[in-house]
């Protein structure tokens, strides 16, 4: 890894820090969809065990048999409130995929947008943004099909060899596999989503042809770069899990702040890899020196401050050399 | 012995021949298969098995010739006797094949669509009486239970002239057993094989007729004591395990071998062979004298050794001081393999299959639970055989119950089945789990067999007979119940006794009439639901103005309502809490609909709740029991808690895709 491209992970960090009312806003909305997600279920809860002792075992160590209770029992059902927090999920999806132009935008310019920039460019790729999901979750698609063969493939060889670990252990090889291809897939719709932000990109397909070109002479240091970010939030999550375990039952409020910052974190980390994909694309930019003439984007009067990297011409770039 | 049916003297002295070389052979076994200070015979020796059997491990067959010598103690001649092939129900149109296919699965298998590799077969080609000659062509296939013409599960052989009472009748029988894929306790996988209701197996007379169901994919079954001498040639790399000890171990120079094995008062025989088997040995020193345990597991398991040997010696332990001694020389435990978990959990006398993982973790006690139900089935099915077809709570229920009370006492009454990442699961709380959803199906006295279906079965007999012990506990005592077992273990062992044997012993220790509770909780369904209705605190002189309520010193009138919900009466405790610290314990009948509760004191009522110890696992919904005038945020907050962030993921998850 050249420092560079070491840089990259380090800039994109700094690139969230210094957007990070980006993070903050990202969060408090998550945090919003997630109690409203959640309310119809409390509402339940609280009806069925406001005035019980049973809660007692769900508080003083988790009695799994009083959870089956509640979610059981007719006149509880907790399961139905599920709906609304798929519901409300899914809301945060549809927000983040609608503020991803205004995340791109902010981060591109890297300078803090007025809320009317900030939606003005949500706004302006949100359609274009829907067109790049919609491709994107038909390889997701693709992927979620070759996660089923990797279960057959698991439990046919599973169940011809002797020793108990072969079938996991072509499991978990082809779950690493996958989720490589899908973190790949998913940085490369992430340079197209930059890249047309930052060419004011009309036609999705295209882009996400060029996108492809363009980085897939460095595919193995992008996937690297996305790789260590999702590295440091599965860590997180995984050192949050340890101290959950060592949390007494009844820390309540603890376990509370526990779980929304592994939250934080979790977000947090998105949003470095979508700014790291800034980084990289426009250091890309720079590095070739040709100017071309393109159209000038649509946003230009919201950006006049910033430098116009992205009109430098894409090309790509030799592997690097690590 | 009187020898009417075998009339020449040719064919007495064949039986004589055979008769002496039978106790030559025993006198050739070294070890007694009991342990030190038992003595056998144990059982009224019905019947003997000689089996000399030959496993071909490619076809998975087993080519086989029995010997079995039937002593009719009935009392009256018989003529007809009816024989179990059990392994015919692995076929698309046996009757247990149209239970698992209604039901939709059976244990771990779907039986949504047929497959070739459930086919198993019990094919007999020889039958021959002793003194009467061959009866192959007299063999018939009958469906006693449902009429069903496809099933071959049983078959009867009407005999020329009856056996009288007391004479023993000798069949010779030749058959061919082919194992499906591991499935319903039998089968092999790889080169795994668990060889389980595999021989043809006469019925029971009893009650004054034969006993001889079809095989049900609910329920499992019912046999008579007897000896066993079985001898199985297969390759001889393979290690073997089986009912009953070992007593020779022969190489035949050809490349296989012939292992024997001897059992006495035992009801049925299984075996498992593999020669990936590795063989843990251990002793469990009981109350009469040292049993031998020997497990067979596999390299990958090798981190629930020691967790089968110490779970089967607590339980060993437990039983032996609790309920009576294991009489037997020795325990043997299968592990099956990976893949192979359908021949897991699964109960034979002197000999088990359990199940673990590779990556087991420490506080789930599913490898040590499976272990203690198998070795308890040592007792309420192999000692105390009762009849599986019919009365199935009789022995999965017992055991069950006998289960939460081991593994209570061996991890505490709240974490005995699950103690993982700050998650509890107490094993009664698992076994009420199994019934709440079938409260209201079958009663546990309606014939298993019979039952709703595979679900209502497993919730009835194993989940409401243990809820229903577990609560009888309230009114007789845990020790009382833990005495009657014992008197009933000791009564009936080697015997086959029924449901009304067990209610009758419960009675008599208790020393109390309980059928009020047997006809609720055995004969019926009635819905046992108590609630608190109402609990409120006001003052006395709320008829002045302006009144002033001042702790401690304010007088108020307390009404506490106690519901019962459902049908099913039963006494219930409720304890009432106030909040200048007193309490109070009522006990009501639970006869009427509701029943009032009124204090006067200078204190407001803080909480009310019934069964306060949480002892009876019959009550349907634990959520009305309890009333606080304070409300409990703190559960709605914790669950909420989790509810959101996993909301906030999924969300966060859905985001990263698009």
């Amino acid at each position: 890894m050249t420092d560079e491209h070491g840089g990259l992970v380090a800039a994109g960090a700094h690139l969230v820090w210094r957007r990070r009312s980006v993070l903050w806003w990202v969060f408090i909305v998550n945090i919003a969809l997630g109690v409203l997600g959640t309310l119809p279920a409390a509402r339940q809860l609280h009806h069925t065990v406001r005035h019980t002792l049973a809660g007692e075992q769900l508080v003083k160590g988790f009695d799994l048999g009083m959870f089956y209770e509640l979610l059981r029992l007719p006149e509880v059902n907790l399961f139905r409130f599920t709906v609304s927090s798929y519901l409300f999920a899914s809301f945060f999806a549809i927000f983040m995929l609608f503020v991803s132009g205004g995340i791109l935008e902010a981060y591109r310019q890297d300078r803090r947008l007025n809320t009317g920039d900030f939606f003005a460019a949500s706004g302006g790729f949100f359609w274009r943004f829907v067109r790049l999901a919609l491709m994107s979750l038909i390889l997701f698609a693709l992927l979620g099909d070759a996660y089923l063969g990797v279960e057959k493939a698991s439990d046919y060889f599973g169940d011809k060899a002797v020793p108990d670990q072969v079938g996991f252990v072509i499991w978990i090889v082809g779950l690493i596999i996958l989720g490589l291809l899908t973190l790949l897939v998913r940085l490369w719709f992430d340079i197209a989503k930059v890249r047309a932000v930052a060419r004011n990109e009309r036609s999705m397909l295209p882009n996400v042809v060029k996108a492809f070109d363009i980085s897939r002479g460095q595919l193995g240091t992008l996937l690297w770069m996305y790789l260590r970010i999702s590295l440091v939030a599965w860590i997180t999550l995984l050192v949050a899990f340890l101290i959950w375990t060592k949390l007494p039952p009844t820390a309540i409020w603890a376990t509370f702040i526990l779980l929304e910052l592994v939250m934080l974190v979790q977000l947090g980390a998105r949003l470095w890899q979508m700014a790291s994909a800034t980084v990289w694309y426009q250091r890309q930019a720079e590095a070739v020196p040709t100017e071309i003439e393109l159209p000038t984007p649509k946003l230009e009067e919201v950006t006049e401050a910033e430098p116009q990297l992205s009109l430098y011409p894409e090309t790509e770039l030799p592997a690097a050399d690590d | 012995m009187r020898l009417e049916v075998l009339k020449t003297p040719a064919q007495r002295v064949g039986l004589a021949c055979v008769a002496l070389a039978l106790v030559c052979s025993a006198s050739l076994v070294a070890q007694s298969p009991f342990a030190p200070k038992v003595m056998g015979p144990l059982s009224q020796r019905v019947v003997a098995y000689q089996i000399d059997a030959s496993y071909d491990p490619v076809q998975h067959a087993v080519d086989a010739t029995e010997t079995l010598t039937y002593r009719n103690l009935t009392g009256q001649p018989l003529s007809r006797f009816p024989f179990h092939l059990y392994l015919n129900a692995f076929q698309p149109k046996s009757t247990w094949m149209r239970e698992a296919h209604r039901d939709g699965r059976f244990r771990l298998s779907r039986f949504e669509t047929w497959e070739p590799k459930y086919y198993g077969s019990n094919e007999v080609t020889s039958f021959e009486v002793v003194g009467i000659g061959d009866l192959t062509k007299q063999m018939k296939f009958i469906s006693p239970d449902d009429g069903n013409p496809d099933d071959k599960t049983v078959f009867e052989v009407q005999l020329p002239r009856p056996v009288a009472p007391g004479q023993d009748v000798q069949f010779k029988i030749k058959f061919r057993a082919k194992f499906p894929e591991v499935v319903a306790r039998t089968g092999y996988k790889r080169t795994f094989l668990l060889a389980g209701q595999w021989f043809p197996k006469v019925g029971v007379w009893w009650h004054g007729a034969w006993n001889c169901h079809q095989f049900h994919a609910l329920t499992e079954f019912f046999a008579d004591f007897g000896t066993y001498d079985v001898r199985i040639t297969l390759p001889k790399n393979y290690v073997l395990g089986a009912t009953g000890i070992q007593t020779s171990d022969s190489d035949n120079g050809n490349g296989t071998k012939t292992v024997a094995f001897h059992a006495e008062d035992v009801h049925d025989f299984a075996w498992t062979a593999d020669p990936n088997f590795r063989v843990i040995e251990s002793e469990f020193d009981g109350s009469v004298g040292p049993v031998k345990i020997r497990l067979l597991s596999y390299t990958g398991h090798k981190s629930s050794w020691q967790r089968y040997v110490d779970a089967l010696k607590a339980t060993m332990q437990r039983f032996d001081q609790w309920y009576g001694p294991y009489p037997y020389a020795q325990i043997t435990v299968v592990d099956p393999p990976h893949g192979g978990e359908e021949a897991g959990g699964m109960e034979y006398p002197t000999f088990i299959t359990a199940g673990t993982d590779w990556f087991a973790f420490k506080g789930d006690h599913e490898t040590e639970l499976v272990t203690e139900h198998e070795f308890g089935h040592q007792y309420w099915y192999g000692m105390v055989a009762t009849n599986e077809f019919e009365n199935g709570w009789l022995d999965e229920g017992i055991n069950s119950y006998t289960e939460a009370k081991v593994l209570d006492n061996m991890y505490g009454r709240n974490a005995s089945n699950l103690n993982l990442l700050g998650a509890q699961m107490g094993d009664a709380s698992v076994l009420r789990s199994y019934y709440l959803p079938v409260a209201e199906t079958d009663s546990l006295a309606r014939p298993s067999y019979t039952d709703m279906s595979l679900r209502s079965y497993g919730g009835v007999t194993y989940g409401k007979a243990a809820s229903m012990l577990l609560t009888l506990e309230t009114v007789i005592g845990a020790q009382t119940l833990r005495n009657a077992l014992h008197v009933y273990f000791m009564k009936y062992r080697f015997t086959h006794p029924t449901q009304e044997d067990f209610l009758r012993t419960v009675n008599e220790v208790a020393g109390q009439n309980l059928n009020w509770y047997w006809q609720q909780a055995v004969y019926g369904t009635q819905v046992f639901d108590y609630a608190v209705l109402r609990a409120d605190s006001t003052p006395t002189n709320w008829h002045e103005k302006d009144v002033k309520e001042k702790p401690g010193e304010t007088m108020y009138e307390t009404q506490v309502i106690l519901q019962r919900k459902g049908d099913f009466i039963f006494p219930v405790e409720a304890e009432i809490k106030f909040d200048n610290g007193e309490s109070a314990r009522e006990r009501w009948d639970g006869k009427d609909r509701w029943v009032r509760y009124v204090y006067r004191k200078k204190a407001q009522i803080r909480s009310v709740e019934i069964d306060p110890d949480h002892r009876i696992l019959l009550d349907r919904n634990y959520l009305n029991n309890s009333y606080t005038t304070e409300p409990q945020r703190a559960a709605i907050h914790k669950i909420a808690a989790y509810w959101m962030f996993l909301t906030q993921m999924l969300g966060h998850i859905l985001s990263w895709l698009v």
